[in-house]
Order: structure tokens, then sequence, then C-alpha cells
């Protein structure tokens, strides 16, 4: 235990104290309380801390290794980034929610057993649908419950596979699975898992959600449900084949919906499961080299990803729409939040001295030397879509196609600052990968600047760039939504009362009326039958027996006349009668 | 000069810009012709322009089955969900 500060309390317990300031010392304390975490997450050395027993369960809440380092690194400079970007929020119980969802999210990360990782998990779905329902829309509550049933049931996944983990191997320990001794406690632990990493067909919730989010609540939702998520599946199911397809899967299912969405935060929210669908496959992949990668895209995922939605929240901040058949031209009166979003448009899309080409690269290049090359060319398709709709379209239509102009500005100083320093960071990762491949779990050997990995990525990006400024008006944003797997519980449950209320329940009645018409009848029937029986053939026989008996006795009582001489006449009668029939 | 007006500037002047592009996307075709290929494992990494062509047929074909399914199934009404 020896200097063991857990930075989630540093949330936790900070953030109980926002309520009793004002002013400029509540501002201070609200970005107090991630620079605090910095420093405590800088303290860490690695090592095991925090053991306790429980029930007989081994609980550890500090593992401190580099896995959870690296995470927990990026979650806090988030954590910063985020508290500049909401210090206008005026409602205490935001940035309670707020802190509490980053702190949880600390503490799933250095949980080292099932338990201690499943009571986080939960606060992190709990608080963080504070996030939601903040909007104080009708939209909002609605997707806000929705968010919760959905994480609810990932929950209970986990909850159920941890127990019969516990059942099978006698221990809660959080450690790497190997998917030849896999069964159903381990599925059911990586459905939970794969539920909050949006992996398909388990992500419909986000999508749903994320968009009605508040505009500051949605930089830190983005960041740490999937990102979470992600270490806990490179923790533990670090070489599932099914990650690498499902994940694969998810990069291209992303970018198709991102080009197709009108509302700005629903294209970067399709972009999450696009980009999270990176690092489930770099972790279903499985080598060194993909689980770096994995690691590396989630820390600059995290970043550009936040700076995108702090971009659009910008936009929604100021315009109240972040639909983009109602935008356009908006270049000329936010220029500086334009510039900021397209340094988080080109990092997500690879481009190189940004981010995202020194962090996604690492995954694509894992699996061609795997010679998984089908995964590859997939991988790098769903680059082609990233650019195409976060790049591309979603810059030329918000900010420079010339219809609906809307007179604004700029958004408030705080989240021009934290735009700014996140397209910082953006651009230093992209420039100094050591930097963060330092911090990664395993050795690098991987050098992104190579004039043949260069020459991909400018081909891939120029030939896109082209092939969008011939079919540009194809894309002309829509005023319209799609449909997705979220259609089953949002309008078939819908379909399926109706049908209740039409078919099953009519057919219940029928049902219940032909049993009482029918089998009741017979049951009427059969029991009349029995009534006849016992009146007639049980009663008659005792009721017979009874009837001779008295008979028996009447007579009987005849001969009873109580004279001496009957009785011995009647005697010798019978004394006669014995002898005569013994002797013939 | 802020920077709106050079905003303004920009995309008043389109024809440069797209000249701009247009010159850039020579460079890039140049630019794979001309670079080492000492490390390549697959044929794919031999074959000269193969991302460029990737690239364009990747794009055209998001295109075209993003907006595809948008208009066949996926593609309802805003109030759909009520």
């Amino acid at each position: 235990m020896d200097n063991f500060i857990h930075p989630a309390y540093v949330f936790f317990l900070g953030s109980l104290l926002v309520p009793f300031l004002k002013g400029r010392a509540r501002e201070a304390l609200l970005l107090l309380i991630p620079v605090s975490a910095i420093f405590a997450v800088a303290s860490l050395s690695e090592g095991t801390y925090g053991q306790a027993t429980f029930l007989n369960m081994d609980l550890v809440l500090g593992r401190v290794d580099k896995l959870s380092l690296v995470f927990a690194w990026v979650f806090v400079i988030m954590a910063l980034l985020g508290a500049i970007y909401s210090l206008h929020v005026k409602e205490d119980g935001h940035h309670l929610a707020g802190n509490f969802y980053v702190g949880s999210s600390l503490g799933a990360v250095f949980a080292g057993d099932y338990l201690t990782l499943f009571i986080f998990w939960e606060i992190m779905a709990f608080s963080s649908v504070f996030l939601i329902w903040y909007r104080r829309e009708k939209a909002s509550l609605a997707a806000g419950f929705r968010y919760l049933l959905v994480h609810v049931f990932g929950g209970l996944c986990l909850l159920a596979g941890m127990m019969l983990y516990y059942f099978k191997t006698g221990n809660l320990q959080f450690v790497a699975l190997l998917p030849e001794g896999a069964g159903v406690a381990e599925y059911l632990i990586l459905a939970g898992f794969a539920l909050n990493a949006a992996v398909l067909p388990l992500h419909a919730w986000l999508p749903d959600a994320y968009p009605e989010a508040t505009v500051e609540g949605a930089i830190l939702l983005c960041a740490f449900t999937t990102k979470t998520a992600v270490y806990v599946l490179a923790r533990g199911f670090s070489g599932f084949e099914i990650l690498a397809i499902l994940g694969v899967a998810m990069t291209v299912f992303g970018v198709i919906y991102a080009v197709i969405e009108n509302d700005i935060r629903r294209v970067l929210a399709y972009h999450i499961i696009s980009q999270v669908g990176y690092m489930v496959a770099g972790v279903g992949i499985g080598t060194a080299m993909s689980v770096n990668g994995a690691c590396a895209h989630a820390f600059a995922h995290i970043l550009y990803k936040a700076l995108l939605f702090m971009g659009a929240g910008a936009v929604l901040y100021m315009t109240g729409t972040a639909k983009m058949s109602n935008l356009g031209g908006l270049a000329r009166f936010m220029p500086l939040t334009m510039i900021f979003y397209v340094v988080g448009a080109v990092s997500i899309s690879g481009v190189p001295l940004f981010s995202g080409f020194i962090s996604k690269s690492m995954i694509v290049a894992a699996a061609h030397d795997e010679g998984r090359l089908y995964l590859m060319a997939l991988m790098n398709l769903a680059a082609i879509g990233t650019f195409l709709s976060v790049g591309l379209k979603v810059t030329y239509f918000a900010f420079f196609s010339k219809e609906a102009p809307l007179e604004t500005k700029e958004p408030p100083r705080n989240m021009l600052v934290s735009m700014a320093l996140t397209s910082a960071l953006c651009f230093i990762l992209g420039v100094y990968p050591s930097l963060l491949y330092d911090l990664l779990p395993f050795p690098v050997d991987y050098r992104p600047y190579t004039l043949y990995h260069l020459s991909e990525a400018f081909q891939v990006l120029s030939f896109t760039g082209l092939i969008f400024y011939l079919l540009a008006a194809k894309l002309k944003p829509e005023a319209k939504i799609n449909l997705d797997v979220d259609y089953f519980y949002r309008k078939a449950a819908g379909y399926f009362l109706k049908f209740d209320q039409r078919v099953i329940g009519p057919a219940d009645t029928w049902w219940g009326e032909l049993w009482q018409s029918i089998a009741l009848k017979a049951l009427y029937l059969k029991a009349s039958l029995a009534y006849l029986f016992d009146q007639k053939a049980i009663d008659g026989v005792v009721d017979g027996s009874a009837e001779l008996a008295l008979i028996v006795g009447s007579k009987t009582r005849r001969i009873q006349t109580g004279e001496i001489q009957v009785y011995i006449g009647l005697s010798l009668v019978i004394f006669f009668l014995v002898v005569f029939l013994f002797l013939v | 000069m802020n920077l709106a007006d050079i905003v303004d500037k920009m995309t008043k002047n389109s024809r440069t810009l797209k000249k701009v592009f247009f010159g850039w996307l020579a460079l890039v075709v140049l630019f794979d012709v001309v670079q080492p290929r000492d490390d390549a494992h697959f044929l794919i990494d031999k074959i000269f322009l193969f991302w460029s062509v990737f690239g364009a047929v990747g794009c055209f074909l998001l295109i075209k089955v993003g907006k595809g399914l948008a208009h066949l199934i996926l593609g309802k009404k805003e109030d759909y969900y009520g």
C-alpha cells in the first residue's frame, strides 16, 4: 500500500466539493481535480496495490502495469481537456456525473478482479447516463433510458459470466483467457465487454445515445466507455479470432453509416464504432504489435475523437443544430472551430503528421505481417470511408458549402482553448510517435514513417478526395435518419406489443373459451358420472349391506323371546340338525 | 486580414484550389512510381499505384453502397420513432 493513491478517488472525492464552491474557486477546483489525477497517475509505479479479502474472494483495486497505465494516462489527460471544455457548465450534477464517470473508468482500468471491475463498470453506466439526461430534451430522456437498459443487460451478461467463471475456477482474478479453453462463462464475460465496446451487433446504443447527450457530456462519453471496454478486451481476450472478424466488420459498418448520416454527432458516433473496430481487431489478431496498435489507437482516438465532438459540439452550442442539412458556410463565422475540427478530421483519417497515422497503421501493419490481407484491405477501405465522411463530407457541408448560411460566431473561450490543446496533442503525437510508443505494453518495433507507407496513405486519401470532388452532389445530406438494430427494441418492440394485443391476447381468450366449452364440460361430465357411480354403485353396496343387516337383525329379534323353553327347544333342533347332517 | 477573410478568399478562388489539388494528385502518382519497394512482402505491395486505384474504387463503392442502402431500406423520416 506504499504511496498508492488511486486516481479514481481523486475524481470521486474532488467532485463532491463542487456544489460547495462558486465562481473562480469552482472553476479552479474543476481544473484541479484532473490535474491532481494526472499527478496521481504519474506517481504510480508498477505493482499490485489495494488488496483485500471479501467473502473469501481476493479483491485487487490497483493493478498497475504498462497496459493499465497507458489507458490511465490518456484518461486523465482527456479528463483535463474535458474539464476545460465544460468549464462554463452551471449544473453541479453535470460535473459530478462527469467526474464519477471518469473516476469509475479509472477504477475499472486498475481493477485486478472481476468483482471490483463489475462495480466500477456499473458506476460508469449509471453516472454516464446523466450526461445524456442533462440535455433536458424529450429525445435525450428516452435515449438515456434505452442506454441504461442496454448497459444493464450488458452488465448482467458480465455478472452471469463472472459467477459461472467463479464456480469453474474458484477465483475471480481478471487475467488473460485462452481461446482454447473458453466456455459459456468466458463468452458471457466477452459479451458484456463487447457490448460496451459497441461490437456488432451490440452497438446500436452508441449512435442512439451519444448524439442526444449534452454538448459537454458527449466529449467524455465518446472517450471512456468504449475505450475501457477495449482495455478489458486487450487484458482478457487477446487472440480471440471472433474479435478480429467482428472488429474489421465494425470498421466498415461504421463508415457506411457515417457516409449517409445527416447529424454531425451521429456521423461521429458511427465513427466511434468504426475506429473502435480497429482496436477490437487489433486485440483479436493478438500479436504484440497488434495489441500495441490497439492501445496506441485507443490513446490517439480518445484525443482526436474528443476534438471532433468538441468541434461538432461548438457548432451545436452556437447554432442550435448539428444537422448538416441545416448548416453550411460556417467557416466564415467560426474559422478557428473549423481549423480545430479539420485537425481532428485529418488525425482520424490517418493523414501523415497527425496522430491517427501513427496508431491506426500499427494495427493494419500487424494484419499485413500476419498475412491477414483481407482484414488489412477492409481496414484500408474503412479508412477511405473515414476520410470521405468525417474529413470531407462534414467539413464541406457544415463549414463550406454556401447554402443556408447561419449568422453565428466562435464558441466560448474555454471551448476554443480546449480544442487548441487537443489539436496540439494530435499533432505532437503524429510528429513524435515515440512519446506514445514508449507507453505501450510491449516493446515497439515499428516505424510509421516509411516511404511506402507515406505513399500508400497519400494515394488512398488523395484519390478519395478526387472521387468526393466528382460525386459531392450525390452526398448532399438529407434530413433523414437511418435504421439500425435498435429498430428491434424501439419499433419492433412496439409492433410486438400490438401483436400481443391483437393476436396473442385474443388467442389467449379464445383458448380460454375453448377450454371452458370443451374441457370443462368434459370435466363436468366425468364428475357427474363419478357422482352416479358413487350413488348407485358404492352407496348401493354400502346401503345394501346395511339393509341386509337390518333384515337379519329384525328376523333374529323374533327368536329372541326371552323365554327359556324356546331357547332350549331351538338348541335341540339345531343339535339334531347337526347330528343328522353329520350322519348323512 | 483576419481568418474569416482568408476563408472567404479561398472559397472565391476555387479555380486556383482546383489547380493545386490536381497538381498534388500528379505528385502523389509520381511519388509512388519512384519510391523504392525493397521491403515488399506481398503482390499488392509491388503493384504501381495499387492504393490509388484502391482509394478511388473504394470511395466510389462506399458512396454507392451507402446511398443505395439509405434509399432502399435504411432511410426513414426524422420522426420515424415518434
